[in-house]
């Protein structure tokens, strides 16, 4: 959980590690030159830590603009022999694919490790992606950890498979190792780093029939070489006739389902850390004796599928065998099969019923008698921009103009803190929401639909890392092709929704040296888009832009940028903001609770005792929006200097 | 508490911001340097956006566990918020498992917007005893300002679990522990703020009720 | 008493509201923009002040002489008075100013002798209006020059007044008049105007129509250069401009005059303390009409101080100025979208009705 563990030079010892930090390990301890990113959560982590040992490593880190372009600078680091980590998530590999499929081909040098956070449950992503059916596509070997210390010891194996397969090499991670944490117990750090070598007349090119046979015949080792590996395991009795076969955390589950089942001693469960290309002996030893199988994997039927096609091939080796999963519907969470995450309750439930062992649960609370007692439903707990986000007076803004505007203007949007836009305190503005940079191609589109009719005023919101991300050939899209609408750069300084990484528009990098910064004004600039700066919390004025660029006509770019309110008052004295209760006017005419109830900014509570609003104390960050908000001026910001 | 429970599982709970991951990365790396195997699962998604926020962690001798605690099958609960207590008691909790609670209320949305009733502190309290045996409430958040900000009533309640006697493992490692992880003031708040709540939850655990006039939940 | 969303139904929706302001700025939920003025949020509650103030809301001619004045008119062409002038500012004309500087020089005055502590106007040209508070003399002088688009001006007046600015000033249209009356003698659910006691002075322009932004888009379609002067005498528009001037029929502008106008029974602000108009015949000067004791106070003040040069009305003048705004008040109470009570429409209790249509018959047509 701390740097120190992960660069701690005592091997043997145990550390407190989370997932994201024991694959930055991993990589030392294979002697990792090079590594590169953009940050997408669940890995969002691994680079970060990397950047902060990069010059007691002698390492090169970056946060690079995407990840097509992460992955390529680290394609080169590999060209030249040094080792090098590319790290996305799972839409981050999508953005990539393209450089992704060419390199599978030319193949790589140095060994370079693809880590991949999968998101089950989509927890912090907009799907539930299962990158390993692309990985598959892309002829990559994929290994999956298991828990928190496999996060290491997967990634360390994967740069020396990669190397000797001059192959690249994917560790798919999901959010159960990444974002745990646990004891990881430290192997040695690599010796000081290699030094990289590209020579005139080294060739790396994708080109010809010839390197698609050497890329089967790189599999083929690798299926050979994971019938070896360490990294799949077989834990139960021999000769198993139950099997489960598992891959990632749901081989804990398992363990842990036949445990609470009592079947412990019954059933093998053999893990799979390699998932692609598949041990196809080992595979095959276990099905041999196997008669029943069940399948524990996140999220898509993708052990499954290939087993059962392995296990067709091999039909009259392994005999009859009852396949158990996602296809037959027999391991389903609450949403169904192959949607959402696993877990031991799920795998347990499921298990029951495929070999009818009865399984007592605890007895849970009953939920009726806590609702009779509590007197009303549990609340939910919606998602939030977090209180004093500029984003929320940025879409108060956007909302107030369109209806003043009147000509009820749409707005588009995609990924990013702001893509709470799509609910409650972006006041559900969000039209259209896809990935990285879709507004603004999908607003360039729909401005052109003037010519049949359409002629309502088009907004799409960007964020600052999005913008340098993937809105910049929508925009030249759009001014050479003179497509009306508006963009709006919610620039908040920063990759916030992440964690705060630094893009091309700050002054330092990922590892802190000073950067070349490139304005985003230059750039709108030079593209030939007419552009305004406005601060929204000035919300007067951020209304009156809106409005004002509204009724202007081509591509436009209004860029409102306030630091985000966490980055703003990290490690800062935060302004006192309280309700002077002598003028709030609480829910009468006038503003009916406008704070609480309509700008819904979570630090603008509701006292219903004395009817009066509240300031959170403990959630407030200061930013005093709501105090030139407030008709009545009740809201009082006491400034720290 | 004599003998601990193998895995001993406990669960923090809370809303987004309210540091609930920190105090289980606290827990964490105590127990490891108390020599014992942990494994925590944190469920935060977008963590920092005012969502229901858990963490499990698990806490063994020697093997190893995975990050998820199965339902009903929580021993502690450390609950931040007293809503997110509830309802993590109502698919993690059984009658021994043993509560402890913050008292101060952050109001969801859709309380605030008067679509959804926040129960009020008595009703809770009923609810959270009729699940449990055991339930120490405590006004974490009023003793982290006093020890300086109200941010750190995570330190507060890692103070209050540190102090309850259910750890297998003893109040130095934590204090060790704050001091490697943060410096300077934040240091010296958390330190407060940790002593704070160990002082209050008592050494030799009385259980008890501090429902006090802070509980100001009323929307 | 209705709110928000009757406001939004019944006014604004129906393309009722005149753009005075009143309701802008009362709460968080009515914003403007030019001269619209949107409801961009629903506030939820059944009652609201902004429906109440409202000038095209609940007005019983009747009724509100009584409030204002104490007193029912007798006149029904021109509303309670206690005279009316024909009057030129003598110094310090505003450079600006249209016809006699009359509106800009009580303006001034007022604020200089501390009637109000600041003065609602309209700044910037007739292509850009915009709201102004005054604090002083030359900032009301500033503002000089008519504006023919309906600026939602009285947005700053709540404004002002939640700053705690007391006995605040408003020089308006007619319907603005009507807004600071109404928010004077309403019973208001909201607490906003319980403090802010009655106004400094309330200055009444007159108004026939206002215009519709859109005619500033026909005007620079016509007019390719800088426009210097605009007026709109009973003919019709004149503008002069750097290449010369130009000319247009009143029909020209129909498409352009606002709907809520044209059911507007006041051409005179007949609610205000005084009211100030063009003489429709000589450009050096203004008709001038004191209505309440402050506006004849001021008016003799400013005779006194030397501000104004104030002469007798023409005696033949009279009766084409009160047929002007008989034939406004008959055309619309002949209208079929005139409906007394519903939102737009003023109620004129029948015992004024009956004198109206006598004292218009009077006149002759």
């Amino acid at each position: 959980m701390t740097i120190m563990g992960v660069c701690c030079d005592k091997p043997g010892v145990k550390v407190a590690l989370t997932g994201n930090e024991s694959i930055a390990r991993g990589a030392l301890e294979a002697g990792v030159g090079y590594a590169s990113s953009y940050p997408g959560s669940p890995t969002a982590e691994v680079l970060g830590t990397l950047a902060k040992l990069a010059r007691q490593f002698n390492l090169y880190a970056e946060w690079s603009i995407n990840e097509k372009v992460a992955m390529e600078v680290a394609a080169a680091a590999s060209f030249t022999g040094l080792r090098s980590l590319v790290i996305m998530k799972a839409d981050g590999l999508n953005v990539a694919l393209d450089f992704a499929s060419a390199l599978a081909i030319s193949g790589c040098r140095g060994g370079m490790v693809i880590v991949v956070g999968d998101d089950p449950g989509a927890h912090s992503s907009v799907r539930e992606e299962d990158s390993r059916n692309l990985c598959k596509a892309l002829h990559l070997p994929v290994l999956e950890p298991a828990s928190v210390q496999e996060a290491k010891d997967v990634t360390r194996e994967a740069f020396s498979l990669s190397e000797s397969l001059q192959l690249p090499v994917v560790v798919r991670c999901v959010t159960r190792v990444c974002h745990a944490s646990g004891d990881v117990l430290l192997g040695e750090l690599a010796p000081a780093g290699r030094r990289p070598a590209f020579n005139q007349g080294d060739r790396v090119i994708t080109f010809s029939i010839k390197l698609h046979a050497l890329q089967e015949q790189k599999l083929a080792r690798a299926s050979d070489w994971a019938g070896n590996s360490r990294l799949n395991s077989y834990h139960g009795p021999g000769d198993a006739g139950r099997l489960v076969i598992a891959s990632g955390p749901c081989y804990m589950y398992a363990l842990e389902a036949l445990e609470m089942l009592g079947l412990s001693e019954q059933v093998g469960v053999l893990k799979l850390g390699v998932t692609w290309p598949l041990p196809e002996k080992l595979l095959l030893s276990y099905l041999k004796t196997a008669a029943e199988v069940v399948f524990a994997e996140e999220v898509e039927p993708f052990v499954e599928d290939n087993v059962m096609a392995l296990a067709a091939r091999h039909w009259d080796e392994v005999g009859k065998i009852k396949f158990y999963g996602k296809r037959n519907g027999q391991v389903a969470g609450p949403n169904g099969p192959g949607i959402g995450e696993l877990d031991p309750d799920v795998l347990a439930q499921s298990l029951s019923a495929i070999w009818g062992t009865p399984y007592t649960k605890p007895a849970l609370p009953a939920h009726q008698e806590i609702f009779d007692l509590l007197g009303t439903k549990m609340p939910d707990r919606e998602l939030a921009l977090c209180a004093g986000c500029p984003h929320r007076a940025s879409f108060w803004s956007i909302r107030t103009a369109l209806e003043l505007d009147g000509r009820g203007g749409i707005v588009l949007g995609d990924i990013g803190c702001y893509t709470l836009g799509i609910a409650r305190t972006g006041y559900y503005l969000l039209q259209t929401m896809h990935c990285m940079g879709a507004g603004v191609g999908i607003a360039s589109g729909l401005g052109k639909l003037d010519c049949f009719g359409f002629d309502k005023p088009v907004i799409t919101v960007v964020g600052d890392s999005t913008f340098y991300h993937a809105a910049l050939p929508a925009l030249v899209n759009a001014r050479y092709h003179r497509a009306s609408f508006m963009c709006v750069v919610l620039d908040n300084e920063t990759t916030a929704m992440t964690g705060h990484q630094p893009h091309p528009g700050r002054e330092t990098t990922a590892t802190g040296e000073p950067a070349d910064t490139v304005p985003m004004e230059e750039i709108i600039r030079g593209i030939g888009i007419p552009y305004a700066v406005q601060d929204p919390y000035d919300v007067e004025a951020a209304i009156e832009a809106v409005y004002r660029m509204l009724q202007q006509q081509g591509p436009r770019v209004l860029i409102l940028r306030r630091a985000c309110a966490l980055a703003a008052v990290k490690g800062k004295q935060k302004n006192r903001v309280y309700v002077d209760p002598e003028k709030c006017i609480g829910d009468s005419c006038g503003c009916s609770r406008f704070c609480s109830k309509v700008f819904a900014c979570p630090a603008n509570i509701w006292d219903a005792e004395s009817g009066k609003a509240r300031i959170d104390e403990a959630v407030c960050n200061g930013c005093g929006v709501c105090a030139t908000l407030c008709p009545q001026q009740a809201i009082v910001v006491e400034r720290t200097v | 508490m004599g003998a601990f429970h193998e895995p001993l599982n406990i669960i923090v709970t809370g809303v987004g911001g309210q540091g609930n991951v920190l105090a289980s990365q606290v827990i964490s790396v105590a127990a490891v340097e108390a020599g014992y195997r942990v494994a925590v699962g944190e469920t935060f998604g977008v963590s920092q956006r005012g969502g229901s926020v858990m963490s499990h962690v698990r806490i063994s001798h020697d093997r190893p566990y995975g990050p998820l605690i199965p339902r009903g099958r929580a021993h502690v609960i450390a609950g931040f918020e007293p809503v997110e207590t509830v309802r993590v008691m109502l698919d993690y909790a059984n009658p021994d498992t043993v509560i402890i609670m913050n008292n101060r209320p952050n109001y969801p949305l859709g309380c605030l917007l008067g679509e959804d009733k926040y129960p009020q502190p008595q009703k809770i309290l009923a609810a959270v005893q009729k699940m449990a045996g055991r339930v120490h409430v405590l006004p974490a958040t009023e003793l982290a300002k006093e020890a300086g900000s109200p941010m750190a009533a995570n330190m507060v309640m890692t103070g209050a679990l540190a102090g309850s006697g259910l750890l297998p493992f003893g109040r130095e490692y934590f204090v060790e522990t704050i001091k490697s992880l943060f410096k300077d003031h934040i240091r010296e708040l958390n330190l407060k703020a940790f002593t704070f709540g160990l002082e209050h939850i008592g050494s030799n655990v009385a259980w008890r009720v501090s429902y006090n006039e802070n509980f100001a939940g009323n929307l | 008493m209705p709110g928000q969303k009757d406001l939004k139904n019944d006014v604004l929706d129906q393309d009722l509201c005149s753009a005075c302001g009143m309701c802008v700025g009362l709460c968080p939920y009515i914003k403007t923009a030019r001269d619209r003025v949107r409801v961009i949020y629903p506030c939820g509650l059944a009652e609201g002040t902004c429906y109440s103030i409202c000038p095209k809301t609940g007005v019983d001619v009747r009724a509100m002489d009584l409030a204002v004045f104490g007193r029912e008119r007798e006149d029904q062409a021109l509303g309670v008075m206690q005279g009316i002038y024909i009057a030129r500012a003598v110094q310090d004309r505003a450079s600006g100013a249209q016809y006699g500087g009359v509106a800009s020089a009580l303006a001034a005055l007022a604020l200089e002798q501390g009637m109000v502590s600041a003065m609602v106007l309209t700044g910037g040209d007739v292509l850009n209006p915009y709201p102004v508070l005054a604090r002083s003399a030359d900032e009301a002088r500033a503002c000089a020059g008519s504006k023919y688009t309906g600026v939602p001006t009285l947005e700053i007046l709540n404004r002002a007044i939640r700053e705690g600015l007391d006995h605040p000033g408003v020089v308006g249209r007619p319907c603005q008049v009507l807004a600071a009356r109404k928010a004077e003698h309403s019973p208001l659910p909201g607490t906003q105007f319980n403090q802010a006691g009655s106004f400094g002075l309330v200055l009444g322009l007159f108004c026939f129509w206002a215009l519709d932004p859109k005619f500033y888009q026909f005007l620079t379609n016509k007019v390719k250069d800088k426009i210097i002067k605009m007026d709109i005498p009973v003919e019709g528009p004149v503008i002069e401009a750097e290449s010369g001037t130009y000319r247009w029929q009143v029909e020209d502008l129909r498409p352009y005059i606002k709907k809520s106008c044209n059911l507007c029974l006041d051409s005179t602000s007949e609610w205000a303390d005084i009211a100030v108009g063009s003489t429709e015949y000589d450009p050096a000067w203004n008709t001038v009409l004191a209505r309440s004791d402050k506006g004849r106070e001021l008016l003799d003040l400013a005779l006194r101080l030397n501000v104004l040069e104030v002469g007798e009305y023409p005696a033949e003048r009279f009766p084409l100025l009160r047929r002007a705004a008989l034939n406004k008040k008959m055309r619309v109470l002949k209208m079929q979208e005139y409906q007394p009570g519903r939102p737009g429409c003023p109620v004129v209790p029948p015992e004024y009705q009956k004198q109206l249509e006598e004292q218009w018959g009077g006149i002759g047509q």
